[in-house]
Order: C-alpha cells, then structure tokens, then sequence
C-alpha cells in the first residue's frame, strides 16, 4: 500500500507556538481584567444604588413623621431630630390597653382640652429622635431603636427646621460617600445630595 | 489507508470567543439585574408610596372645601355635598363617578376615598359623633384613604443586601425588614382590611385581594372652627403700636384675672403670657418701644427680630380677613328703637348663643345699661343702624353683641364691662355701602375697656393710655400712645365662625 502524500499537513514551528500563546496571554490578560473592572463597577454601582436607596428611606421616615408632628427640634449639629408625635393608635402599656388589653391596636378618638383649645389623642404624645449612631442611623419612638439605614460609605443626614407662625418646616439633606471617586472627596459626597423639604401639617406646639 | 484532509479547523477559536461573550454577558446581565431591582424600588415604589399621600391629602382637601361652603353667609354654587353620599352626618365622598368608585385623578391613576363626619366636643372635652346638642358649630372628623396602583415589576426590595448583608430587625410586631417596614405594599391582598378591618377599628377584618400592586394611606383630620378673635390684634392695612409704655401680651381668663406674667417662666400663667400676637396684612408694621409678647406676621414686611418682639416673626402670612355683613338675627323687640336718654334693658326671656334678645337702634348717643333676666345667663344683640357715640354697661350674667353701621368715637370708661370677661361685651362694625368708605373707631382716655372689636373695614385707634383686655380685629390698628392690649385666650372659641382649620392631623401608620 503506498501513503498518498499530504503536503498541507505541516505541524507549527516553535516560532509560531510562541507568538500563539504571547497573544493568547494578552487576550486572556484582557479577558480578565475587563472581568474584574466590570465586576468593581458593578460593585460600585450596586453600592451607590443600594446606599441611595437608603437614602431616600431616610428622607421617607422623616417626611412622613414630620408632617404628623407637633413639634420638631434639631440639635446643633443638624444631626439629631427629635418630634413630638400624637398617640393615635393605642400601645402596650397605655393607660388604656393596661385596663383593656384588647385595645392595643385601636385608633383613639380625639379629647379638645378645656384649657388650651387644642385637639390631642390621649394624654400623652410619642417622641420620635432620629440619630446616628456609627454607621447607622436610627429612628427611637418612645425608646423602641429601630435601623432605618446602614452603610459604610458614611451616611450622614443633616436636618434644620424653621419656625414659621403656626407651623414649621424641617430641611432634610442626606448624603454619602460613594466607595469610587477621584479624589475629591467632598466635591463626591455633595454630588450625592438627596434633599426635601417637609412642614408640620398640624399647628406648631413648641 | 487514505486520510481525510480538514483544512479548516477553527472551532476552539469560535467556542473560546463563545465563552468570552457568555461570561461578560452573564456579568451584564447581572448588573441589569440589579439596576432594574434597585430602580424598580427606588423610583416607582418610592414615587407610589408618596403618591398616596398626595391622593389621601386631595381627598380630604376636597372636603375641606365642602366644609367651608357650609359657612355663614356662603352662598355656594353648588350647595355644600353636592354628589356626596349623606347618611345622616356623615358624608361619603365621590363628587363625582358612582357611588361605588373612589376618586381617580392625575396621569398614575390615583384613588381617595374620603368620609366626612360631623362631630362636637362637649364641656368636658369629650369626643361625640353627630350634631352638637347645644347647637354650637359643628366639628368634623375627615378620614382619607389615598391609593396609588404601583407600578413596574411586582417585587418587594433588596433590603437583605442592604448594610453589607444584615438585615434590619425592626422590632418584635414588624411584618417585614427596611423599606417594607415603611412602605406597605399591597401585592396580592389589602394588608389594611386583613389585620385591621376596612376602617382601621378592628371589625370586618377580610382577606380582600387587590386588583394590581399598590400602596395606599390613611390620615385623619379634625377641622374646627375659626372665630373671630385667634390673635390680640389682626388687621389688613397697617399696624402702630405700642408705645414705650405700653405692651401686647396675653392670659386666660379661664385660669383667672390677668396679672403680667410674661416674663417670669416660673409663673403657672407664664404659658398663657406670650400669644399676644399681631397679623397684618400688608409690609405695614410700625414698631415703636413697646414690647410685643407673641408673634409677628406681616404679608411681605421687614420685621426683623428685636429683643421687643418675644416670639415668631414672620413676613410672608396672608392674612383673609373679609368685610364684615350683617348677620341675621331672631325678630327685635318693638321698644326701644333709639337709646337717645339713659336706658335700662331688663331682658323678659334670658335668650341663647344662636336666639339673643335682639333691639334695632337708630341711635345710641346715651348711657344704656343692661342686666340680667332673672338668674339665667342672659343674651341680647343690639343693632345700630348709626354712629355709636354713647356709653353701655354689660353687668354679670349678661352677654352683649353690639352691630353698628356707622362710626364709633368714645372714651373707654364709656364701655364698661362688669364681667370682665372680654367675650361678654363684642363689638362689630357693619361693613359700610361704599367698599371705598374706611369706617372709623376712635377710643380714647380716660379709662380701660374689657371687650372685643370686629370691624374689618375700620381705622380703629386708641389714644393715651387705655388698658385694653380682649382682642382686636380691624382695617387698620394704631395704639401708639401708652396703650397696653391683653389679649385673652379664652376668646379663642367665641364668636361666630369666619372659617374652617385643620385642627389636627395625623396618619395612621399602620
């Protein structure tokens, strides 16, 4: 038997395996390091979408108290808000829910002072502060420490209020400090601004 | 044996670059994911949950509007609750619709669903449902539901990826963690009616399920309202006063007699010391070196802060004060018609708030003085279809409103009030035929006056040094003298209502 002859069969020279595999290393080098800047991004991006998220939850909580508020204060440092809230719903250990437990979770109905002319529910109000405490921030009603938000890209609120005549309004503004940046440090955070502005819908009391 | 030629192999090129695509697109796919999640809450859950407050806000603002139509002297097109549902005192929103649809309004279709029950407070404070039996103003209890459908994916948040894993633990009673302890959304069923019932009483609690996601939110708002006297002084046109020995301040005559007591913290009246306040509606303020216990409003003023003025400045406050018409009153007595010689009115019946003992007056230039019927506390409205330039005295048990048409000049030991009460003794001035005519109250020394006015189409002044005790509600004020003005807060209920307020708000968070 006579072996025909394959004269496109030739096998590469080491010339040639060396130039494959250099480019090789660099398309792989590529490869992976797209790979790991895609997945930084993400990580950054993630991080900033998650924070932000927090962010309006913070301004959310705040609106939403402030505005059923009777009196709103901030400390000195714009960082600690405290409010005066009206009892509308029965809690354990109200006056009420200790003679009737079963009240606990009922809506109250509004008493007109004889004295003051003014609309309350119940006899005492809920106070409400909002504070930092490392890096979370904490929402405490009438002692009861609830985490609205927590980030290690330094989540920091800061609110004012201004008393008007009969009401008040409270300036929120939360930001952040983003895991990438260029290196302004403060020029990133100030681009993180979420601010809002919210008033007292009941007359101010304090 | 004879071996195929392949001459173009090339397929772990293709599946290397195969597996490159699918990697990066895996990782694209991933952050898609995630972005989409992340928006999905942050924007259209966020934007729904406020939404629905914005809703329940309208609703109960669309009430209040009704409310106000029911005024005295409003005479609305259409009549108050025009397509509401009325059952007895209670009013059920839609204006509009059927009777079986909520609201719908704006481009996200939002709902509210408002009720509206007439309530009172009786003597002691005490909440009612229903008209009040005295026949006082009613009071309004307004509930709102505002609900905004949510729109996008149906997926709860990414709180669990939130603070680098750990997830919030609210408390003990929380049905869920991060936002979804704030913002409740109803996904398949009302969460609402399921743990609390339809109207948040604890009743009638049902498993009800939603047509399509959404958030809903419920306030409750107490509307009272508004008399005539909230402030020691409220005009439309300019302010002056007080002088450098007078002062503005404030009591409570249901605590006792006034004392000044505003500078003193320690003092048990000190919290009824400082709501002296003055509203004007205009940038006119003069400030002379009297002090001012109270607030300041003016309507684009420049009040700056002094250590004269002992509360809130503010100089953007309109303030709405309209001319005042007469009112109408139950039939006069046939006698007298004029008070033109001194005159004693000893009233047959002791009359009520709504039904006084009414006498029309073509003058009153003499000394009238009126007493009580019996021992009832007794109520008598004279109309003056003139000038007032006489003297009256109020003596105990007695309750007098006096309506002038014409101008006022006295000294103020010609209006003596022996109750000293200043709800005891009003005083309000008709508005005149001509818009253009300014109507004129002149009160001048010697003595002190314990009483009101209301004439928001009058220049009203007082010269030297009257002590005036009650509340002052004029075109313009000017007490540049030695006047002192002590406003009282228990006329903060007394008169007949110019309008409505929201006298308390709050949501229920549940």
């Amino acid at each position: 038997m006579k072996l025909r002859h394959h004269s496109h069969q030739s096998g590469f020279t080491l010339a040639e395996i060396m130039m494959a595999m250099a480019i090789a290393v660099v398309i792989f080098a590529a490869i992976i390091t797209a790979s790991l800047a895609m997945q930084k991004s993400f990580n950054a991006v993630d991080h900033y979408f998650a924070t932000h998220v927090q962010q309006v939850r913070i301004i959310d909580y705040l609106n939403r108290d402030v505005k059923r508020a009777l009196i709103c204060t901030t400390s000195a440092d714009h960082q600690t808000v405290t409010l005066t809230i009206p009892k509308y719903i029965i809690q354990s250990g109200d006056a009420e829910a200790v003679s009737n437990p079963s009240l606990v979770g009922a809506m109250r109905s509004p008493t007109l002072s004889t004295t003051t002319s003014l609309v309350n529910y119940g006899t005492t109000t809920s106070t409400v502060v909002y504070s930092i405490n490392g890096a979370s921030i904490l929402r405490t009603e009438d002692g009861l420490v609830t985490t609205i938000a927590s980030s290690t890209d330094q989540l920091i609120p800061t609110d004012a209020d201004t008393e008007l005549i009969n009401t008040e309004y409270s300036t929120m503004a939360v930001t952040f400090h983003p895991i990438f940046t260029s290196g302004n440090v403060a020029d990133e955070r100030t681009g993180t601004t979420v601010f809002s502005l919210a008033y007292l819908r009941n007359k101010r009391r304090g | 044996m004879k071996v195929a030629s392949t001459p173009n192999e090339r397929g772990n090129v293709l599946l290397c670059a195969i597996c490159t695509i699918f990697i990066i697109s895996l990782i694209a796919a991933n952050v898609l994911l995630n972005c989409t999640a992340r928006y999905n809450q942050a924007s259209n859950q966020v934007r729904s949950w406020n939404e629905a407050l914005y809703a329940a806000e309208s609703g109960a603002d669309m009430a209040f509007a009704e409310i106000r139509k029911t005024l005295p002297g409003a005479s609305p097109s259409p009549s108050p609750w025009t397509g509401w549902a009325p059952s007895g005192t209670t009013y059920v929103s839609p204006v509009t619709g059927t009777a079986s649809l909520p609201w719908t309004f704006g481009s996200d279709n939002l709902q509210a669903r408002t009720v509206v029950e007439t309530c009172y407070f009786d003597s002691s404070g005490v909440f009612h449902l229903g008209a009040n039996p005295t026949g006082a103003w009613p009071w309004y209890r307004i509930r709102s539901k505002g609900t905004s459908p949510l729109q996008g994916l149906k997926r709860t948040g990414m709180d669990d990826r939130l603070s680098n894993g750990n997830r919030f633990v609210a408390n003990g009673s929380t049905r869920g963690d991060g936002d979804t302890l704030l913002r409740k959304i109803d996904f398949n069923y009302d969460h609402f009616i399921a743990t609390y019932g339809p109207n948040g009483d604890g009743t009638g609690k049902a498993l009800q399920a939603v047509n399509a996601p959404q958030i809903a939110r419920r306030i409750e708002l107490i509307v009272g309202a508004v008399t005539p006297f909230g402030a020691a002084v409220e005009v439309t046109t300019s302010f002056d006063g007080p002088g450098s020995a007078g002062l503005i301040d404030s009591f409570n005559s249901n605590n006792g007699a006034y004392y000044f007591a505003a500078n003193n913290p320690s003092d048990p009246h000190y919290a009824d010391s400082h709501s002296g306040s003055v509203a004007v509606n205009s940038p006119t303020f003069f400030m002379h070196q009297g002090p001012i216990w109270g607030d300041v409003s003016t309507n684009g003023g420049n009040v700056l802060p002094s250590n004269l003025i002992h509360g809130v400045i503010d100089n953007s406050v309109p303030l709405d004060i309209k001319p005042f018409d007469m009112p109408s009153l139950p039939m006069p007595q046939p006698s007298p018609v004029a008070f033109n010689s001194n005159t004693t009115i000893t009233p047959a019946s002791p009359g009520s708030v709504s039904a006084p003992t009414t006498y029309q007056v073509s003058s009153w230039s003499k000394s009238v003085t009126f007493n009580q019927s019996g021992s009832a506390q007794t109520y008598v409205a004279v109309h003056v279809t003139s000038d007032f330039t006489g003297q009256v005295t109020v003596n105990t048990g007695v309750h007098v409103q006096v309506y002038f048409d014409g101008n006022m000049s006295v000294k103020a030991r010609d209006l003596v009030n022996n109750t000293n009460l200043a709800a005891n003794m009003q005083f309000y001035g008709i508005k005149p035929t001509d818009p253009n005519t300014t109507q004129t109250i002149a009160i001048a020394s010697p003595g002190n006056f314990v009483g009101t006015f209301y004439a928001p189409s009058a220049a009203i002044s007082f010269t030297g040094n009257p002590d005036i005790t009650g509340s002052i509600v004029g075109k313009s004020y000017s007490g540049n003298g030695n006047t002192s003005l002590h406003y009282d807060r228990a006329l903060d209920n007394i008169g007949e209502p110019v309008d409505y307020r929201v006298a308390s708000y709050v949501e229920d968070i549940r």
